[in-house]
């Protein structure tokens, strides 16, 4: 089981994100989160959703989901970049261990683009 | 410390060029609650500066949906009176943590700058090099500049610089809900764009009530009418705009939301390139974002085909030119095509009358796939009033009735420590709304 996206019903509101920065730091912060929407191509309207899990970095494309390892992902930098901090450098998805109701990015997903599977 | 906020204003004198940092009183607050009504205020405050004050709900930025809502405030060229114009996408998002909850910009530079407010710093910048620009090319060369494609940036192109009443600030390359002319009241200022980026951290009262809160109410707000639909096709449907959508429709790619808004209301139309193509399309720019139903819609009833309006919107984007303006002197004028558009874009005019009252009106002025039980030109006010003060996306605002003001109150309790009696929200609501 582990957190799987729909890009087609993503529409970039960034909710996941911060609820996944407050998942690690109590306050609302956006540093730290596992789980942030790519935006930095907004000319192109080419956005989705980067996920860090333990081993893979899972890239929701529009056209499709990708998954690398992350030894692969050092090696070509993937979508990682057009944030503050790298993906590389953040503590991994652990599907909110100690939240009841389970990762809380799928929780506040308005458009329920974010399931498990 | 108050709770949400960073507890810094920074007031910037471009006179003087001097950036000064003052505290966010708890006085301030206990007052005026946050967004519009302390912007009223420190408007007021700094009235000899003729300032613009931008600034973020007091919810803006945390987990209550739609929170999105920074905004601008300052003296309309185009009525002459302070209006506040909201600042959606993630430029509200940057400007709450920024590092600063208000900043007030007054007086007038000698050369031609930009700001860049980050990290609790705001510093002044020359921007001789970008200042005859366009908006594009200004959002781009300041990215750049910085190393950073996440800053926001707001815009003064050039019909802002040239003086025009329809000089819009600009989000980044879109158009923003500034119906008041404040792109060219930040020209006048010799401020080119603010460039804003956040990575503060905001400190919440009772963290696990406040997450509660927000989860529950999204639980609420997913049964109402906006669920399933998203995009300006759709939301001219719910406003009775039966003929929109098939207009629009040929040249539709994704619609976008606004930071943590569950209705996606902005709609990227493609003028080169298949639309319905999800790969990254080849072209640097082949399209425009629609921020703004008014403008599509109104050049829809002049005549235009969805192309031609489309083609107008974009290069207003890049002049910083108030697109829904010019589709209303367009039609105030009798024209009917593309080309007497087109011909309008330079001539510097307005629209005889400006926005009636202070808030734009880049929100339908009815409620969407909702019943909120009421309507009406008071009730629209008082609704966007509520919207200006805690944060909320001004168009998801009018398709919420759950989030209703004893909602807003608790909230503001349970996330930011502040008790509000409702004596108090009353006299904040019917200072702003009137």
């Amino acid at each position: 089981m582990g957190i799987k996206i729909d890009p087609g019903k993503c529409t970039a509101c960034m909710a996941c994100e911060l609820a996944c920065g407050y998942h690690r730091d109590d306050a609302f912060a956006l540093l730290s989160a596992c789980i942030i929407a790519y935006r930095a191509r907004e000319l192109k309207d080419y956005f989705g959703v980067v996920l860090k899990e333990e081993d893979t970095l899972v890239i929701a494309r529009p056209e499709g989901l990708e998954v690398k390892r992350i030894g692969a992902v050092e090696e070509d930098q993937g979508e990682a970049d057009a944030s503050a901090k790298p993906m590389l450098l953040r503590e991994p998805c652990d599907l909110c261990a100690d939240r009841e109701g389970g990762p809380l990015c799928q929780t506040v997903c308005p458009v329920d683009a974010i399931y498990q599977g | 410390m108050p709770y949400l906020a960073s507890d810094k204003i920074a007031v910037i004198d471009l006179a003087t060029g001097s950036v000064e940092e003052l505290p966010l009183s708890e006085e301030l607050l206990n007052s005026r609650i946050g967004g519009a009504a302390v912007a009223q205020a420190l408007y007021a405050e700094h009235e000899e500066g003729d300032p613009l004050v931008l600034g973020a709900g007091l919810l803006t930025g945390t987990l209550l949906s739609g929170s999105s809502l920074g905004l601008i405030s300052g003296k309309s060229p185009r009525t002459g009176a302070l209006a506040h114009a909201p600042l959606t996408l993630y430029a509200g998002l940057e400007i709450k943590y920024s590092g600063f909850d208000y900043i007030v910009i007054k007086g007038r530079s000698a050369e031609p700058v930009y700001l860049w407010v980050h990290d609790g710093i705001a510093d002044i910048e020359p921007a001789a090099e970008i200042w005859n620009a366009d908006v594009w090319t200004a959002t781009q060369e300041v990215r750049k500049a910085m190393g950073d494609e996440l800053i926001q940036t707001l815009v003064a192109g050039p019909a802002a610089v040239a003086g025009s009443p329809l000089g819009q600030v600009m989000i980044n390359f879109w158009a923003s809900g500034d119906r008041f002319g404040l792109g060219s009241a930040l020209a006048a200022k010799n401020v080119k764009l603010v460039a804003l980026r956040g990575m503060g951290l905001i400190e919440i009262n009772d963290p696990e009530a406040y997450v509660a809160a927000c989860v529950g109410l999204l639980g609420e707000l997913k049964s109402g009418g906006w669920a399933g639909k998203k995009g300006l096709m759709d939301l001219a449907a719910g406003l009775g705009e039966a003929d929109f959508a098939a207009w629009l429709a040929p040249l539709a790619h994704r619609h976008r939301a606004g930071f943590n808004t569950p209705f996606a209301a902005n709609t990227f139309v493609f003028l080169e390139g298949d639309p319905k193509e999800l790969k990254e399309p080849a072209a640097p720019e082949p399209g425009v974002l629609l921020t703004d139903l008014d403008a599509p819609l109104s050049l829809m009833k002049l005549g235009l085909d969805a192309k031609e309006a489309c083609a107008i919107i974009r290069d207003c984007a890049k002049a910083g030119l108030d697109a829904a303006g010019l589709a209303e002197l367009a039609a105030a004028g009798g024209v009917k095509d593309a080309a007497g558009v087109r011909g309008l874009m330079s001539a510097g005019d307005a629209p005889a009358s400006g926005p009636a009252g202070p808030f734009s009106p880049c929100a339908p002025d009815k409620a969407a796939f909702a019943d909120f039980g009421q309507g009406g030109p008071e009730w629209w006010r008082r609704r966007m009033a509520l919207a200006y003060v805690f944060g909320l996306d001004p168009v998801f605002a009018l398709m919420s009735p759950q989030i209703d003001e004893a909602k807003l109150i608790e909230l503001a309790e349970v996330g930011a420590g502040l008790s509000i009696a409702p004596a108090t929200l009353e006299q904040v609501l019917s200072g702003l709304a009137g």
